[in-house]
C-alpha cells in the first residue's frame, strides 16, 4: 500500500482483525501492522510427534517462555499471574482456547447494581447486535436457551461432545441443583464456511490446522482481505505519531532488520492487547505528552484485570479420557455469576470444566497436579493421565488503580523498546471469591465420583485476559477513551482491544472486545460521513 | 555443552533417580536419553550451562552411589537448586514423554494411542441434548438491570 492508510490498525489478533474487516469492506484503505507472522496450518506442532515438547518451549503461551524473535518480553516479577499471549496474524486466538462467552446485561451496570467499579457507558442492548454478527463470522459451537443468559439466536453448530468426564461432571452439577450448559465455543462441530470440524484432538491452545477453531487468521482476515485490507508482518509499532494539533498522524516501526519505518495514516487504530497497547501509549512521550500519548487522565496502564483463576481437579478411579476433546472447555456454570451479599463479595464466577493434557505436560503436572519424581512416578502418572477433569474458577476481577502496566526500567525487545511491566496483586473481594469458588469446585468434583480432588487457589499461568489499561468513559478526567474506543486526548486514535474494558466481568473477554471493535468500527464509519473525509 | 564421561555417566545415573523403571516402565538413563537431554538442552541458550551446574552440585561418584544415596542426593539439588533442578527434570521428562518406546508403554498401560494428536483427532460421542432437560427446565435467572 503506497501512500497514506486510511486506517492504520496496530496488532492482527480478533480485534484489529474485525475493525479491518468491517472497514475494509465498507472501502477503506487499511493497513495492519503485526510484529509476528503468518502461520501456516503445517506449523501447528500436533501432527509432529514431538508437539508436547513444543508445548513447553517455542509453543508456549507465554512469551517469557517462548522467546521468539518477534516476541517483546514481559516484566512479571511483580505479578502472581504471568503473560500469555502471542504475537502475529490471529494474535492471541492462534493460542486461545476459543471459550467465547457474552458478558451479562449485568456486567456493564457492576456500580449501579453493587455499587463497586464503574458502569460502562453502554448496555448490553446496545452490543447484542454485534456480538450476533460475531458469531456468524466466527462459528459458535453451542446451544441456544441458556437460562443464566439472555436469549440468542440458535448458535453455529451443536455444541462440542462432552466426553466421559463432562457428562459426569454434567450430572453431577443437576444433582446439586446447580446451572450448567455446553460453553458457547468459538469451535465448529460441523463444517463452517469452509472450515472443517473440530476433531476433538485436545490441545486447542496450540493452534488448529484443521481451522475448527476460530482464530482470527481463519476467520475475519480472509475476509477482511478479500475486501482490501493488507496485513504487514515482521514490523514492530513502537510509537504513535501525532501532528501539532494533537492528530495521530501514524506510527513509528521497526522492521524485522531493525531499521526504523513511519506508517502514515488518517486514523490509527491499537488492538495490541492489554499490555501492548498501553506499552505503546506509554512510550510515545514527548514534550506535549511527557506522561504517555492520551494520558491526561493518567489512567493509561492503570486498572489492569486479569481474571484470578483457581482450580479443583477432580481425579477419577476409572480412566474417562480426558486427553480428548477440546481441552480448555466442554461445559459452564453460572451457578454463582450474579452477586449474592450472603457469599462475602460482590460480582462472582464463572466454573469452567476443562479436560486433561497429554503425557508429558500430565508428568509435569499441568495445571494443578502433583506428579512426584522417583519411584512413586509412574504410579502417580496411571492414576492422573487420562483420569482427570478439571474446573477452573474465574473470578471477576475488580479494578483497582494501583494493578497497572508500566514500562520496565530492567527489560526491552530487540529494538530497545522497553518491555510492558505488570504490577499486580488480588484484593480482598477476589481471595474470597477464590475461597467460596473453590468450595464449590470441590463440591461438585466429589458429587461426580472424584476419588481425590486436588485444589490450586491462583493459577499462575493464567494471564490470558488482559483487560482495563485504556478504560472507556464519558469524563476526560476519568477515562482514556470516549465510549466508542476513541481517545478523548487524540480523537483520530482508537483503541480497540481489552483496554478500553471498565469491568472484566466473569467471562472470557474475546467475544466481547470483538464485537466492541465492531461498534468502534460502525462509529467511525458514520463519523465519517458526517465529516465527509477521513480527517 | 560436550559431556565428558563422568557427567555423561552421572547424567544418565540422575536420569534413572527422577524416572526410574519398574516391571514396565523404562528407567529413563537405562534408555539412554543422555545425549537427547543435552540436544534438548541446546534450544535454549541457557539450558545446557544450568544442567552442568546441577551435574556439579551432585558428587562427583554419584553414579557409583546406591539408589537410596542417590535419592537423598537429588533431594538435595532439589532443595538448595530449586531452578537448576527444574531444568534437570524439565528435560528429563520431555525426553521421555516424547521418546517413542515409552509412549508405547503408555499406550500398553493406559489406552492412549502413541501418536499425535492430529490428524485423526479422537471420536466422542456427540453432545446429548436430553443431558439438559433438568437445566432447560429452569427458568431464566440471569439479572435484570
Amino acid at each position: 500500500m503506497s501512500g497514506v492508510a486510511d486506517v492504520l490498525v496496530v496488532g492482527a489478533g480478533p480485534s484489529g482483525a474485525a475493525f479491518s474487516w468491517r472497514l475494509a469492506r465498507a472501502g477503506a484503505k487499511v493497513l495492519c501492522l503485526d510484529r509476528g507472522y503468518r502461520v501456516a496450518s503445517e506449523d501447528y506442532p500436533t501432527a509432529h510427534q514431538d508437539w508436547e515438547s513444543r508445548r513447553i518451549r517455542d509453543f508456549n503461551p507465554n512469551p517469557n517462555v517462548r522467546r521468539l524473535p518477534q516476541d517483546y518480553p514481559v516484566d512479571d516479577e511483580d505479578s502472581p499471574i504471568k503473560p500469555l499471549m502471542f504475537c502475529g496474524v490471529g494474535g492471541s486466538t492462534i493460542m486461545w482456547s476459543a471459550a467465547n462467552p457474552r458478558f451479562h446485561p449485568s456486567d456493564f451496570r457492576a456500580r449501579s447494581l453493587d455499587g463497586v467499579a464503574d458502569d460502562w457507558p453502554l448496555s448490553y442492548e446496545e452490543l447484542a447486535s454485534y456480538y450476533d454478527v460475531c458469531d456468524r463470522m466466527v462459528g459458535v459451537g453451542g446451544i441456544a436457551g441458556d437460562p443464566a443468559n439472555p436469549p440468542r439466536p440458535e448458535r453455529t453448530t451443536p455444541p462440542l461432545p462432552l466426553g466421559d468426564g463432562g457428562v459426569r461432571m454434567a450430572r453431577a452439577f443437576d444433582r446439586l441443583g446447580w446451572h450448567w450448559w455446553p460453553v458457547d465455543g468459538a469451535i465448529i462441530s460441523r463444517p463452517y464456511r469452509g472450515r472443517s470440524a473440530c476433531n476433538n484432538c485436545g490441545p486447542c491452545e496450540m493452534g488448529c490446522p484443521r481451522g475448527a477453531k476460530a482464530s482470527a487468521d481463519v476467520t475475519w482476515w480472509p475476509e477482511a482481505e478479500k475486501a482490501g485490507a493488507r496485513i504487514m508482518t515482521g514490523a514492530a509499532v513502537s510509537r504513535i505519531t501525532v501532528d501539532s494539533r494533537n492528530r495521530a498522524t501514524g506510527a513509528l516501526w521497526f522492521d524485522e532488520n531493525g531499521v526504523e519505518r513511519h506508517a502514515p495514516a488518517r486514523v490509527v487504530v491499537l488492538a495490541a492487547n492489554g499490555l501492548g497497547t498501553p506499552r505503546i501509549l506509554l512510550s510515545s512521550t514527548s514534550p506535549r505528552f511527557p506522561d504517555g500519548l492520551a494520558n491526561s487522565s493518567g489512567l493509561v496502564g492503570r486498572r489492569l484485570m486479569l481474571h484470578p483463576v483457581a482450580a479443583a481437579t477432580a481425579v477419577f478411579p476409572e480412566n474417562v479420557g480426558s486427553y480428548a476433546g477440546a481441552d480448555a472447555f466442554s461445559i459452564f456454570s453460572q451457578e454463582f455469576y450474579e452477586t449474592d451479599a450472603g457469599r462475602g463479595f460482590v460480582r462472582g464466577y464463572l466454573m469452567q470444566v476443562t479436560r486433561g493434557q497429554g503425557p508429558l505436560i500430565t508428568a509435569l503436572g499441568g495445571f494443578n497436579l502433583d506428579v512426584p519424581w522417583g519411584t512413586d512416578h509412574h504410579r502417580r502418572f496411571e492414576e492422573l493421565f487420562g483420569h482427570v477433569v478439571t474446573v477452573a474458577v474465574l473470578c471477576e476481577d475488580l479494578p483497582d488503580p494501583d494493578n497497572r502496566v508500566v514500562l520496565s526500567d530492567r527489560l526491552t525487545d530487540r529494538f530497545g523498546v522497553p518491555a510492558p511491566k505488570m504490577v499486580y496483586r488480588l484484593d480482598e473481594n477476589s481471595e474470597r471469591m477464590i475461597d467460596h469458588g473453590l468450595a464449590k469446585a470441590e463440591e461438585v468434583c466429589r458429587e461426580a465420583g472424584a476419588s481425590e480432588v486436588l485444589l490450586t487457589r491462583l493459577l499462575p499461568q493464567a494471564g490470558f485476559h488482559l483487560m482495563g489499561t485504556a478504560r472507556m468513559g464519558t469524563d476526560p478526567g476519568e477515562s482514556v477513551t470516549d465510549p466508542y474506543g476513541f481517545c478523548h486526548d487524540v480523537s483520530n486514535l482508537g483503541i480497540v482491544d481489552g483496554s478500553v474494558f471498565v469491568t472484566s466481568a466473569g467471562v472470557n473477554p474475546t467475544a466481547t472486545l470483538t464485537a466492541l471493535a465492531l461498534r468502534a468500527a460502525d462509529h467511525l464509519l458514520n463519523r465519517r460521513n458526517l465529516e465527509t473525509s477521513w480527517n | 555443552m560436550e559431556l565428558t564421561d563422568r557427567q555423561r555417566s552421572n547424567l544418565t545415573a540422575a536420569l534413572d533417580t527422577l524416572l526410574p523403571g519398574d516391571e514396565w516402565w523404562p528407567a529413563a538413563g537405562a534408555l539412554g536419553l543422555a545425549d537427547r537431554v543435552m540436544d534438548l538442552a541446546s534450544l535454549d541458550p541457557s539450558h545446557p550451562c544450568m544442567v552442568g551446574e546441577a551435574l556439579s552440585v551432585l558428587p562427583g561418584d554419584f553414579a557409583a552411589l546406591d539408589p537410596d544415596t542417590r535419592t537423598s542426593e537429588v533431594e538435595g539439588l532439589e532443595s538448595s537448586q530449586p531452578d537448576l533442578f527444574g531444568v534437570l527434570q524439565l528435560l528429563a521428562y520431555n525426553a521421555y514423554y516424547t521418546d517413542a518406546r515409552v509412549l508405547a508403554v503408555v499406550e500398553s498401560r493406559t489406552g492412549y494411542e502413541a501418536r499425535p494428536p492430529q490428524p485423526l483427532g479422537y471420536f466422542l460421542e456427540p453432545f446429548d441434548e436430553s443431558l439438559l432437560e433438568k437445566v432447560k427446565a429452569r427458568a431464566p435467572f440471569w439479572r435484570r438491570v
